[in-house]
């Protein structure tokens, strides 16, 4: 049934086959290694035609109101004659492995219009599974043409650092609590945020909406910024009633022009690459290593003498990795030789 | 006579029948929290001091009214309405002939949303499951022949209820009827439409005022007739048990309540004008003291807002029948089931009341079915002699126990949905929703399992299918409709139309009474959409947030085995595949029925599928959209409200357009087996009607996958 002709694929996203492009992500996400190689290899021969959107990143806490936003600040770009794509990233359920995707419900108008495609992913069990795969999805994305594109994620896990270096501008949407605003929040997140916005700010909401404001202004301050030439802003939006919701694009547009000018946005975009090669190769390495013959014999043994308290765990490690140290690598060199002939 | 003498004894007699097991053993954990115990005796109830107080006076638990049925007997009110004006009004006609004493008008899905019969989002739904209503053209012939001084008409409109209760004012107008002389009831119940009931249209702040609107107009112009009709009924048909229908409705008409209030208005001018709605089900001596319960605890609630008038603290309720109760399997057994439920009503002490058809489950009812179920009321009313005695039941241990077990576990919640700042806010939170949600998945996997007993569908079956007639609604309705629609626009003064409607806009944004401003734009012959977009372009139409539960099906499910196994092929498909089953649920048209989509969503992710959920009141192009996008293995259809026949084909043709021919359709709901053919030539693979257990349905989507892709 599935279609092997790279070409197919690479042609369809190219004319913004609909379609072809959702298959093509469909083949990214698969787990199994005869899809992945054919994404692989279209990947390649997108690659050229990637780089040319705005990437953003959309985080936040469950119920924080990403998809709401997503639905008045797509609508907003359509309006403005551009064409969007979102990629939103839902985590499925560890014990059944299902999920239930609900995006679509909160982005009612967006998911009808012609010109947006939206895409929600499960993640699988493991949460960082998806997405990695979800930064080749969006620059397919970006070769089918698309102007924006969005990547919605639960602010939980690794989820938001990985989405974070996958993107232009990352923003952190946060709600008005009562009053603590700070306590719960990781640093780490305001150090990864671009722009911090607080939603919801409507009804009985305002008021406090806008102390969260003034605390997370004071908070920013102590964040050492990434760029000398952008500090993060704190804004208020109401994604329900639609308001607060251009100065945002506006906010990113200004981001882009500041750090576009100054050479920053090409060198993160390097960075983020390199970055994620180097998240690749971990990646591989440790794929490799557990799938090793010989470490997955031996780690039942450490395994009990680590619970026997017979050695330490840094011991047993050091002799896990001993072992392709010294036999295993040769071992797989060997093996792909063979392959080889 | 606290402690009865001979308790221990009872208790060892009863030990020995039981073989040495406790008598604890007999209790039942009946949903909503109550224990149930097997015997009462006086014991249980003397702590209560109002077991033996009088009907007609506080707290009105033993009825609102003095005399009861021995003065008079209930209001028999069947719910009724189809395809147009002309052949609902011929039925009525025919009802009120035959021993009906009021109409309740049920209206179709476009008209229930704001929409004209000529709307592109409509195009399934004109007529099929209510009648279409466009202008007051339309309401003139409803009512054709039914004097509206004489007959009480209940109609069940919340969304588009401006144009629709103006329709009714200006069609008695045209009769020569004054507003002082109407009575019935108009629903006018939107907290519970973004609960349960899903024909909402404006978001709920403007939706408020329109309901606080309505009961300053009435209040004033038309005393008799009641302004809103506080509805627990959809809370039980989507889920709700016992204790949370009686706590969500109360707490609903508190909302209402201080609505008013806030709006100037006196609490004695407008509480004796609202009036409720409950819904019976098959449990019987608990739905006979939820009334009682009901009753008592709104005397409780509004007693806080010092009423000088007694009416105001009174709970006068329209009742239902259990539509959800009642089977596609063995049919002929919903008729049983209907007698029980209507004698748990009148039991309760209920004002008026609908019993349903047999064929729930299938269709709309026919001259035949709707016969039967009034003459099941018929029959109780005048052949069984319980009207004689007020309140037959009033002092029996157990149901005074019941009544106040309910009383407590409901204003618990009251208590909690109090703290979170009222009903509308609860409702924000989607709390009550997910507690109904949650509820339904419970029954379902329960159900399924044949831990609750289904005479027909999961014990006893028969395998019979008996031939009856079955009422289809043509869709040469919808043109009908249009053409007369085009006849209107074209002899009315649009001028004036044009200004009526202007000036509604106007009132919407700066104020004013809206029924008041509503009336000239319907006596110039504007449509209900057209009145319906003049109020939109300030409020916005409103978008539901969909929540979804997860884990409780399974949960539910005991037999853990069967979960397992089916995760498991969900898994294997995954390691053949490269990604699990996905599938897209989706609901088509104005039909908002959820119930079904959304256990069935719920127990598939609990079997380790990947679900997509498309919001609702989807049209076929924007469903096969979602389709595509999200690249699904197959789309499931579930369609309650008969427009099945034109939005899966729909559905089917632009999911090929598009390039997702291979994307298998499956659908569910109440499709009549006589049109399973027509679906399955039209491309559809496999079709799961009611009573389906959801097991069986990912047992059999699973085998059409695993055909599929890995046969
Ligand atoms: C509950 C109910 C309601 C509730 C709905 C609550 C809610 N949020 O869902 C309330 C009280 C609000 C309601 C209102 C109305 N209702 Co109603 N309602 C019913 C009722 C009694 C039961 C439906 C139900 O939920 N069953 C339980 C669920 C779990 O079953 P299910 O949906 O059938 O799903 C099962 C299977 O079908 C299957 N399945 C279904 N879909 C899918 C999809 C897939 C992929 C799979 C695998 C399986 C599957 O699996 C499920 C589990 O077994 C039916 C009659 C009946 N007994 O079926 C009438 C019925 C559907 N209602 C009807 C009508 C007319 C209305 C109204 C339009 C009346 C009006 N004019 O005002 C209103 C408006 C509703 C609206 N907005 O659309 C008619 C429709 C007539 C027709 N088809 O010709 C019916 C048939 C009753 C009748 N005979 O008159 N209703
Ligand atoms: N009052 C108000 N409510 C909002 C606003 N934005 C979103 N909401 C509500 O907040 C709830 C959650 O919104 P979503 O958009 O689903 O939030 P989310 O962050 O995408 O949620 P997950 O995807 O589940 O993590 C919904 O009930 C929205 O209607 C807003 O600006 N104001
Ligand atoms: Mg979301």
């Amino acid at each position: 049934m599935t279609i092997t002709d790279v070409q197919y694929y690479v042609d369809g996203v190219l004319a913004r086959n609909r379609r072809v492009l959702s298959k093509t992500i469909t083949m990214i996400e698969s787990s199994l290694p005869f899809h992945q190689n054919i994404a692989r290899n279209v990947m390649e021969r997108l690659l050229p035609y990637t780089g040319k959107s705005i990437r953003i990143g959309i985080t936040g806490v469950p119920g924080a109101g990403k998809s709401t936003f997503i639905e008045s600040f797509g609508m907003m770009l359509l309006k403005r004659g551009l064409e969007i794509a979102v990629l939103a990233v839902d985590p499925s359920s560890k014990k059944s492995g299902g999920s239930i995707m609900a995006d679509k419900t909160r982005m009612e108008r967006l998911s009808a219009e012609s010109r947006a495609y939206i895409r929600p992913s499960p993640t699988g069990r493991t949460l960082g599974g998806v997405a990695q795969k979800t930064r080749e999805s969006l620059l397919v994305c970006e070769a089918a043409g698309f102007d924006v594109v969005i990547v919605e994620t639960v602010g939980v896990g690794q989820l938001e650092t990985t989405v974070a270096s996958m993107v232009d501008f990352f923003l952190v949407l946060m709600i008005p609590g009562a009053g603590d605003e700070l306590q719960g929040i990781k640093r780490g997140i305001l150090e990864l945020a671009d722009a911090i916005v607080i939603n919801k700010a409507d009804g009985d909401n305002v008021p406090r909406a806008h102390l969260a404001r003034q605390e997370y202004e004071t908070a920013l301050h102590l964040v050492n910024p990434a760029s000398a030439n952008w500090s993060p802003p704190v804004l208020t939006c109401s994604a329900l009633e639609e308001r607060g919701i251009e100065k945002v694009w506006e906010t990113i547009l200004d981001h882009k022009r500041q750090l576009g000018a100054t050479g920053e946005l090409a060198a993160k975009r390097k960075d983020q690459s390199l970055e994620w090669t180097r998240f690749l190769i971990n990646e591989g390495l440790q794929e490799w290593f557990y799938k090793n013959d010989q470490v997955s014999r031996k780690i039942p043994d450490i395994k009990g003498k680590i619970e026997a308290g017979l050695i330490t765990p840094t011991q047993a490690a050091q002799d896990l990795l001993s072992v392709i140290m010294i036999s295993g690598a040769s071992d797989d060199a060997l093996q792909r030789e063979e392959n080889e002939k | 006579m606290s402690k009865h003498s001979g308790k221990e004894q009872w208790k060892h007699l009863a030990e020995r029948e039981l073989k040495g097991n406790p008598v604890e053993s007999l209790n039942r954990e009946a949903p909503g929290g109550i224990t149930l115990k097997a015997l009462y005796t006086a014991e249980d109830i003397e702590q209560y001091e109002c077991t033996n107080t009088l009907p007609g006076l506080p707290p009105y638990l033993r009825g609102p009214m003095a005399t009861m049925y021995a003065g008079r007997p209930w209001t028999i009110r069947q719910y009724a309405g189809f395809s147009t004006a002309r052949e609902s009004n011929e039925f009525y006609r025919r009802s009120l002939a035959t021993g009906q004493r009021g109409l309740s008008v049920a209206f179709d899905l476009p008209t229930h949303r704001g929409y004209d019969s000529d709307h592109p989002r409509v195009s399934g739904d004109v007529g099929k499951a209510g009648v279409a209503v466009d202008t007051v053209e339309d309401m003139n012939i409803l009512f054709d022949k039914i004097p509206l001084n004489e007959i009480s008409v209940s109609m069940t409109m919340n969304g588009a209820v401006l144009p629709i209760l103006g329709g009714y004012i200006v069609a008695a107008e045209e009769q020569g009827v004054k507003h002082n002389e109407l009575t019935g009831t108009i629903q006018n119940d939107i907290l519970k439409e973004y609960l349960t009931r899903n024909t909402y249209i404006y978001p709920p702040l403007p939706s408020m005022r329109i309901v606080s609107d309505i009961i300053a107009f009435c209040a004033d112009a038309m005393p008799r007739f009641n302004t809103v009709s506080i509805s627990g009924y959809h809370m039980m048909e989507a889920g709700a048990d016992i204790v949370l229908q009686t706590a969500f409705t109360l707490a609903d008409g508190l909302e209402y309540v201080r609505t008013a209030l806030k709006a100037g208005m006196d609490i004695d001018t407008f509480a004796p004008r609202l009036s409720f709605f409950f819904g019976i089900g098959m449990d019987f001596f608990m739905n006979v003291a939820m009334l009682r319960a009901a009753r008592f605890l709104w005397h409780r609630l509004i007693s806080r807002f010092n009423p000088k008038n007694a009416r105001s603290s009174v709970l006068r309720t329209h009742c239902q029948t259990s539509g959800w109760s009642l089977t596609e399997q063995d049919p002929y057994n919903n008729i049983i089931r209907t007698t029980l439920e209507c004698m748990s009503a009148v039991l309760g002490g209920t004002q008026s009341l609908h019993t349903n058809s047999f064929d729930e489950a299938v269709g709309l009812p026919t001259d035949f079915s709707a016969r039967i179920a009034r003459n099941t009321q018929l029959i109780v009313q005048e052949e069984s002699q319980v009207c004689h005695a007020i309140d037959p039941l009033g002092g029996s241990y157990y149901i005074e126990s019941l009544t106040m077990s309910i009383v407590e576990e409901a204003q618990k919640i009251i208590d909690e949905i109090e703290e979170m700042g009222g009903m509308a806010k609860a409702i924000e939170s989607g709390m009550p929703k997910m507690r109904i949600e949650e509820s339904a998945a419970r029954k379902q996997a329960r159900i399924d399992q044949g831990i609750e007993t289904i005479v027909g569908v999961n014990k006893y079956k028969s395998g019979e299918t008996p031939d009856f007639e079955i009422r289809e609604v043509s869709d040469d309705v919808r043109v009908q409709q249009i053409v007369r629609l085009q006849e209107i626009r074209k002899t009315r003064d649009n001028k004036v139309v044009a200004k009526a409607l202007e000036n509604l806009t106007k009132a919407a944004e700066r104020g004013g009474n809206l029924l008041q401003h509503t009336l000239p734009a319907v006596r110039a012959r504007a449509t209900v959409g057209e009145i319906s977009d003049a109020l939109e372009k300030v409020f916005g139409r409103y978008v539901a947030t969909t929540l979804c539960i997860s884990g409780v099906y399974a949960s539910e499910y005991r037999d853990k085995e069967i979960i397992e196994s089916l995760r498991r092929r969900s898994e294997l498909f995954m390691e053949h595949e490269g990604r699990r089953p996905r599938i897209l649920l989706t609901k088509m048209g104005q039909d908002g029925h959820d119930r079904g989509v959304k256990v069935v969503a719920t127990a598939l992710a609990d079997m380790g599928f990947d679900v997509d959920i498309s919001p609702m009141f989807q049209t076929p192009g924007e469903a096969a959209k979602m389709a595509v996008e999200n690249d699904v293995h197959l789309v499931g259809v579930s369609s309650l409200a008969a427009g099945h026949k034109i939005l899966i084909p729909g559905l089917l043709t632009e999911l090929a357009q598009i390039g997702g021919e291979e994307i298998m359709v499956i659908a569910g709901g109440v499709i009549p087996p006589r049109d399973y053919r027509f679906l399955y030539d039209a491309g559809v693979s496999e079709i799961f009607g009611p009573g389906t257990s959801i097991i069986n349905s990912a047992n059999k989507i699973l085998n059409l996958l695993e055909k599929q892709f890995m046969g």
